[in-house]
């Protein structure tokens, strides 16, 4: 071990990084001159389906969405995340009214993503596509997409209690839509699809304003510029294209025309498409 | 299937986060409120890596020591750093082009590590180390053995953010230990670390660096400076934190530096939101 400690008192082991402060600017920056980063998995894609837009219509909804899993899961290895809908507002409202802090909400939240994912893993069993516990998921995705056409996992990220306090009010910020977007991320898949009840981003919101009109394509910046009332998808997932490096991009489809899964799950624009930049 | 809901519905809020968009900001702005504190005599402690744990026995003992006479009056939550390992691990995951996320599971692994080790220092005083799913057990070891160990890094693994700039986890041990103290509302929070607190530069490398007994995070986010005592993601969380609205940075190599911080004394620097 050359990185002796008669140098400054610690014991280093010889690396680029030794040494030095992690929090240096220069050293940070310097971190991105390596090579392409690997994609784990880069035939998977990634979809999370709406839990209150979605998975709480019920079988209205759901079966024929199902139905169009079951299709695209014949040809495609797909990473699904749920939502969890009207049961995590509900839990959210009990636990803000006991003064219960954001981490302790997104805890809470997790058991019902959960339960969504198990509803949905129900109806996808017979594909052997079902919902593995979030303990396992990570580490062992790779795995299960070998031995599986896809899987099933509640939305959430694990930041439970160790959730960021937002900047307004106590409503965790990294939900589902981030917790299904960082998994296409890190794994590098080919796509990430939200299936919403919404053809997609609207200047309005379309069951509220007759007037709104469709946004085909837009980026980051020009749709934080245009600061429209509310969005169908998790605000957070904005900051997280800005620092994307593997998939810079996302679609919402309605999931209420499952015609347009298939399409979307392969790339083909048949919504919005919000990009990096 | 929703409407069957609204009545069941404890308050207006209640309805309106039902059938509401958590994105309108007029509906956040609702849920902002008083908020427990889950915790109010713990003080979260996180003792560094590379700055403390890496130097062996010289720099642990004499801190244990002090840790263990200050249980009785002090609650303490102890949180581990990672250090000179995960910058080795670091290394070899850019090398080969390993994900943020990936590196976030390689940094988990050596705080881990670290806390281990401080465990097996404290054991025979009866302090448990616990991992993220034994958290629940937290409060009756605090009131039992008054103090628990973990490991500092937030338990992000694949899901860990990436940086605006670079690939190493922006959200570390610091980051970690932060919203322990943030969540549960706790007394203190103080970054043990080998340093008499932050500087205008790094100490280490720079003799004409000043030394700052306190500070505003607004104040120190506008110096703009080319390194930093703590995660600069812990100063962008402070600023929305409902409780923890200060954090302390001490010398840990500097005997009694800890006791006088869990009283309360004004050793180090203080890092303030207010």
């Amino acid at each position: 071990m050359k990185g002796s400690h008669a140098l400054d008192g610690r014991h280093h082991v010889d690396s680029l990084l030794m040494r030095e402060s992690l929090l240096d600017k220069d050293l940070v920056a310097a971190t991105d001159e390596h090579g392409p980063l690997v994609r784990m998995l880069p035939e998977a894609r990634v979809l999370k389906i709406g839990g209150r837009s979605i998975i709480d219509r019920g079988r209205e909804a759901l079966f024929p969405l199902a139905e169009a899993l079951g299709e695209a899961l014949a040809t495609r290895t797909l990473i699904i995340g749920t939502g969890g809908g009207v049961r995590s507002r509900h839990v959210f409202s009990i636990g803000l009214d006991l003064g219960l802090p954001t981490g302790v909400l997104a805890q809470l939240a997790i058991a019902d993503a959960l339960g969504n994912a198990h509803i949905l893993g129900t109806l996808l069993a017979s594909h052997g596509v079902v919902a593995i516990p979030p303990e396992i998921f990570g580490h062992l995705l790779p795995f299960f997409v070998k031995g599986a056409p896809g899987v099933i996992f509640n939305g959430d990220p694990p930041y439970s209690i160790w959730e960021h306090p937002p900047p307004v009010g106590r409503i965790p910020p990294h939900r589902t839509d981030a917790g299904s977007y960082l998994t296409a991320e890190c794994f590098g898949c080919k796509t990430f699809t939200l299936v919403k009840d919404v053809d997609g981003l609207y200047t309005a919101d379309p069951k509220r304003d007759s007037s709104a009109s469709f946004i085909r394509e837009i980026g980051v910046s020009e749709l934080r510029a245009k600061h429209l009332p509310s969005l169908p998808f998790d605000e957070i997932l904005l900051d997280l294209l800005e620092r994307s490096r593997l998939m810079t991009r996302f679609q919402i489809i309605n999931g209420l025309k499952p015609e347009l899964l298939a399409p979307a799950l392969d790339g083909e624009h048949v919504g919005t498409i919000v990009h990096a930049g | 299937m929703r409407s069957e809901w609204q009545g069941e519905l404890l308050s207006e809020l209640g309805r309106n986060l039902v059938t509401g968009s958590l994105t309108d900001p007029e509906l956040l702005r609702q849920t902002a409120g008083p908020v427990q504190r889950i915790l109010p005599d713990a003080n979260v402690v996180k003792i560094g890596g590379q700055s403390v744990i890496d130097r062996g026995r010289s720099a642990v003992f004499p801190l244990i020591d002090e840790i263990v006479a200050n249980l009785p009056r002090h609650q303490i939550i102890l949180g581990t750093g990672a250090g000179t390992r995960a910058r080795q691990a670091y290394s070899v995951a850019l090398d080969l082009g390993l994900p943020t996320g990936v590196m976030s599971v390689l940094g988990t692994f050596v705080s881990m590590q670290n806390a281990r080790m401080l465990h097996y220092l404290l054991a025979k005083h009866g302090i448990p180390f616990i991992e993220p799913v034994q958290f629940p057990q937290l409060p009756l070891y605090l009131v039992e053995r008054r103090g628990v160990i973990f490991f500092g890094m937030p338990p992000y693994t694949y899901w860990q953010e990436n940086p605006l700039v670079g690939r190493i986890p922006p959200h570390r041990t610091d980051t970690g230990s932060f919203l322990v103290a943030e969540v549960f509302g706790a007394r203190s929070m103080i970054y043990v670390k080998d340093e008499d607190g932050l500087y205008t530069a790094d100490p280490k490398k720079d003799k004409n660096a000043k030394f700052i007994p306190r500070i505003t995070v607004d104040e120190l986010l506008e110096m703009d400076l080319q390194d930093l005592v703590v995660e600069g993601a812990v100063l962008d969380l402070m600023k929305n934190s409902q409780h923890r609205r200060s954090i302390r940075v001490i010398n840990g190599l500097v005997p009694g530096n800890l006791t006088r911080a869990l009283d309360g004394e004004d050793v180090g620097t203080l890092i303030t939101v207010d």
